[in-house]
């Protein structure tokens, strides 16, 4: 019989949590990361098939990538057959492989489970499923936790938003792939819980009288609306759940569509679609990695020597070639996190041919995410609705989750319930917690 | 990148939350003053531009390249028409090309057909009563289509092709009939260098024989051979510089003395200012010197003929200048008389040539020489002079 712990498997963020001694611990897994009760949901795999997750697998990326060498080799990878209304013939097709690449890293993996299209990737000569993917990833933060408690680990209790999808069978169908997965990394016994029922244990720990509480579990996948009675273990009550797959990673790419693209040649390159497909690729965090191929130099190389947009285009061109893409999405996010503290930000990235300077505010953030909000808003009404309560029957407003610190949210939030009520539980690790405290209960 | 619109939204951002003004204007004034920093640089790179600077650098550029190209041609036979009718094809053979050449700039060629060379073999003998005289001459062997760089020590430089110089009888080897590049007064003959490959190396290696060493970025030799002058590569009034060798950045550059110190250090660490990197003995001065490449082994050669052969690994790379070097002999025999006379990186398949002190010339597989370890001499009085390693080159058909 081996212990039972709680997984956040998040979107940005991930933690293991156990309860003992009637007390919650959430484990320090990271030791690499300033906070080492959260490891980063970032997988690396090297061209040896060795896996690192977390603040290890960020670091060997910057060492063995940036601004390295490249190599392409012309790869056959499959047929095709045609057949014409007489005739039949087969095309062998190519790709051109970077033989030089030392690894591939992965992010946003929880993001994938909502997509029902993919199904996972080729990392070289391998095929991972997503469900391979999110193995990897659980299995090694089990053996970090089991190196920690020097006790084998048996069951865990995953954490799932209310909704992956607004789709019901892709919704089940995530939930299937995570549970797959779950066993596939070696545990035996593998449970759920709603993130912001989780959280809504956690901060239950606090209270001495039942209360009404709106969960707003607000992390880099998706926002997630819980309303519950709390207070009373006898009489704990869901009143009513909502969610909508909008979160940080959305606010990520709406600040480089409205104010990153210029950067790169968006408004001076005009009818030039093999240019500005590329840069309108820049916002799809999976797909600009993939963008450095022979064909792309060739084309980038042509509309240089036309002159179209020399200095934006020789920008796009070191993004892309010179593996800066996990630190411009890391750059866009830290501006963005910036702006929670204060009203103005600089989003800055000087490299080799690169020099973005741009001077951002919360004003302009809050525009450009205008469409989001009232989203939102909107959700956050219908959730109130469903529960048959009015705003003011609220007692509590409790907020999980890294952008549930944005203030613009903090603000609506004040304006709906009051601000008394908004009240802020551990941003990162009250899932986590809340995790480990059902699965004491599921042991 | 600031348009109005952007700068509306930092007045609203400022009308909205007027703490946020003192932070806009901080990281304006930040970036301008950046900005007038890069300014001042592209107005520099501009003066350069209007004041014909860079046209120059360009020039000198275009210059270079048409050296190179020259060369080329040369190496291919000129821009000569093909006949339309080709004759029949025969097999093409390459012949070695033995020079010896002494500081007086006299120059010996002795062609040798490859599939004639035969292990310890007399190859040719320079007549004469006193076929050497005082000085001691150098050995060089080359393909017929190479570029040829005289080096005199005043760091007057002359390039010609191997085939302008007239090719001699074996048998007979006369100094009388040699080649001569008279050198002006006061100036001698340091070295005689194959170039024509010189654009596959990044850098160029001018080495003195009291252990100095420069280095010049290849790019820039071409315009030293264009100008005829590549500088006597000396700091010491008794020195004189020795000889030159190409390599890449990442090579292990090698130096022997003639009482058996080797100095060896990656070429990219080597000072591109005249340096003294061994610090030699006052009696002793540098005999050979060579990249390791890709060669197995080394090999060098004794004045009485011993061969001691090291493999490559074997090499301690210098940490820094000035150093005494790596002993090879030990002290005993170094006191007892033993001397370098050459040394080269080699394979089993490479070829050595030796000039003995009575002008024979001869010729040994390395193969042999590493499994016997020694050369094979007449008599006990003949010694070794001069003695470099080449590779037959196979025959093109």
């Amino acid at each position: 019989m081996g212990l039972h712990v709680g997984i956040d498997f998040g979107t940005s963020n991930s933690g293991v949590g156990i309860y003992q001694n009637d007390q919650v611990h959430v484990l320090p897994l990271d030791t690499k990361n300033i906070v080492p009760e959260v490891v980063k949901t970032i997988l690396y795999i090297t061209s040896d098939y060795r896996h690192f997750i977390g603040q290890e697998a960020v670091e060997l990326y910057y060492k063995q990538n940036i601004n390295r060498q490249r190599r392409f080799v012309k790869k056959w990878v499959g047929e095709i057959d045609y057949h014409g209304a007489e005739m039949h013939y087969v095309r062998d097709v190519y790709v051109y492989v970077d033989e030089l690449q030392p690894g591939r890293l992965m992010q946003f993996i929880k993001t994938a489970l909502r997509s029902e299209k993919y199904t996972g990737t080729q990392v070289f000569d391998r095929f991972y499923s997503l469900s391979d993917i999110i193995a990897i990833y659980l299995h090694s933060l089990k053996q970090r936790a089991e190196s920690m408690l020097q006790e084998e680990i048996s069951g865990v209790t995953l954490g799932r938003p209310v909704k992956f999808s607004q789709t019901p069978e892709l919704d089940q169908k995530a939930q299937t792939t995570l549970h797959q997965a779950a066993l596939e990394a070696g545990f035996k016994q593998v449970d759920f819980e709603l993130e912001p029922v989780a959280a809504a244990l956690y901060y239950e720990l606090s209270l001495s009288n039942p209360q009404n509480v709106l969960i707003f579990d607000f992390g880099g996948g998706t926002l997630d609306l819980t309303i519950m009675r709390l207070g009373d273990s006898h009489q704990r009550m869901v009143y009513a759940s909502g969610g909508i797959s909008i979160a940080g990673s959305d606010f990520d790419r709406a600040i480089i569509q409205k104010r990153m693209l210029p950067h790169f040649g968006k408004g001076l390159v005009q009818n030039d679609p093999e240019i500005l497909n590329l840069i309108h690729t820049i916002p799809d965090w999976a797909a600009l990695p993939e963008l450095s191929t022979p064909r792309a130099r060739a084309e980038l190389e042509r509309a240089l020597l036309a002159g179209q947009a020399p200095v934006r285009l020789k920008a796009l061109e070191s993004l892309i070639f010179n593996d800066l893409a996990f630190s411009f999405y890391n750059m866009v996010e830290a501006t963005k996190i910036s702006l929670s503290s204060g009203g103005v930000a600089v989003a800055r990235m000087k490299e080799k041919d690169l020099d973005i300077w741009e001077l951002y505010t919360r004003a302009q953030f809050e525009k450009d995410i205008q469409e989001h909000r009232e989203q939102i808003q909107q959700v956050l009404m219908d959730t109130v609705s469903a529960s048959g309560m009015e705003p003011g029957q609220i007692d509590a407003v409790v907020k999980t989750g890294g952008s549930s610190n944005i203030p613009v949210f903090s603000e609506m939030l004040g304006r709906t319930f009051g601000s008394e009520k908004i009240k802020s539980s551990d941003v990162f690790n009250s899932v986590t917690a809340g995790l480990a405290i059902k699965a004491h209960q599921n042991s | 990148m600031i348009d109005q619109n952007k700068i509306d939204e930092w007045i609203h951002e400022v009308e909205e939350r007027p703490a946020s003004a003192a932070l806009i204007i901080q990281y304006i004034a930040n970036r301008l003053s950046e900005l007038a920093s890069r300014e001042e640089e592209l107005a520099a790179q501009n003066i350069e531009l209007l004041s014909g600077r860079k046209v120059e650098e360009y020039e000198s550029r275009i210059t270079i390249l048409e050296y190179q190209l020259d060369l080329l041609k040369r190496q291919l036979g000129g821009e000569t028409v093909l006949p339309t009718e080709m004759p029949a094809t025969k097999p093409f053979l390459e012949l070695v090309n033995l020079l010896v050449y002494n500081p007086m700039g006299q120059v010996l060629r002795v062609e040798l057909n490859p599939t004639d060379l035969t292990s310890g073999q007399t190859v040719a003998r320079i007549m004469g009563e006193s076929p050497l005289g005082d000085i001691r001459p150098n050995l060089l062997v080359t393909n017929s289509q190479e570029e040829l760089l005289f080096l005199f020590d005043t760091g007057r430089t002359m390039a010609l092709p191997v085939t302008n110089l007239p090719a001699s009888s074996e048998e007979s080897l006369d100094w009388q009939q040699a080649f001569i590049e008279e050198p002006r007064i006061k100036e001698e003959l340091a070295a005689i260098h194959p170039i024509a490959k010189m654009s596959l190396y990044e850098a160029c290696l001018q080495t003195s024989r009291r252990g100095f060493v420069k280095k010049i970025r290849t790019a820039f030799l071409v315009s030293h051979i264009t100008e005829k002058y590549i500088g006597t590569g000396v700091k010491l009034p008794a020195d004189k510089t020795c000889g030159l060798t190409f390599a890449d950045m990442e090579d292990l550059f090698v130096m022997v003395s003639q009482e058996g110190y080797i100095f060896s250090m990656r070429v990219d660490r080597l000072p591109v200012a005249i340096e003294e990197v061994i610090h030699l003995g006052i009696t002793d001065h540098i005999v050979a010197w060579f990249t390791a490449g890709q060669k197995p082994s080394l090999i060098f050669i004794t004045q009485n003929g011993k061969a001691v052969h090291r493999d490559t690994s074997w090499l301690e790379p210098a940490s820094s200048f000035k150093t005494k070097g790596q002993p090879l002999p030990s002290k005993e025999r170094r006191e007892a008389g033993t001397r370098i006379v050459g040394a080269a990186p080699v394979d089993e398949a490479d070829w050595g040539v030796f000039l003995h002190n009575d002008g024979s010339l001869t010729t040994q597989k390395i193969s042999e020489l590493l499994a016997t370890g020694s050369v094979p001499a007449g008599d006990k009085t003949n010694s070794i002079l001069s003695f470099t390693s080449f590779h037959v080159p196979e025959v093109n058909k």
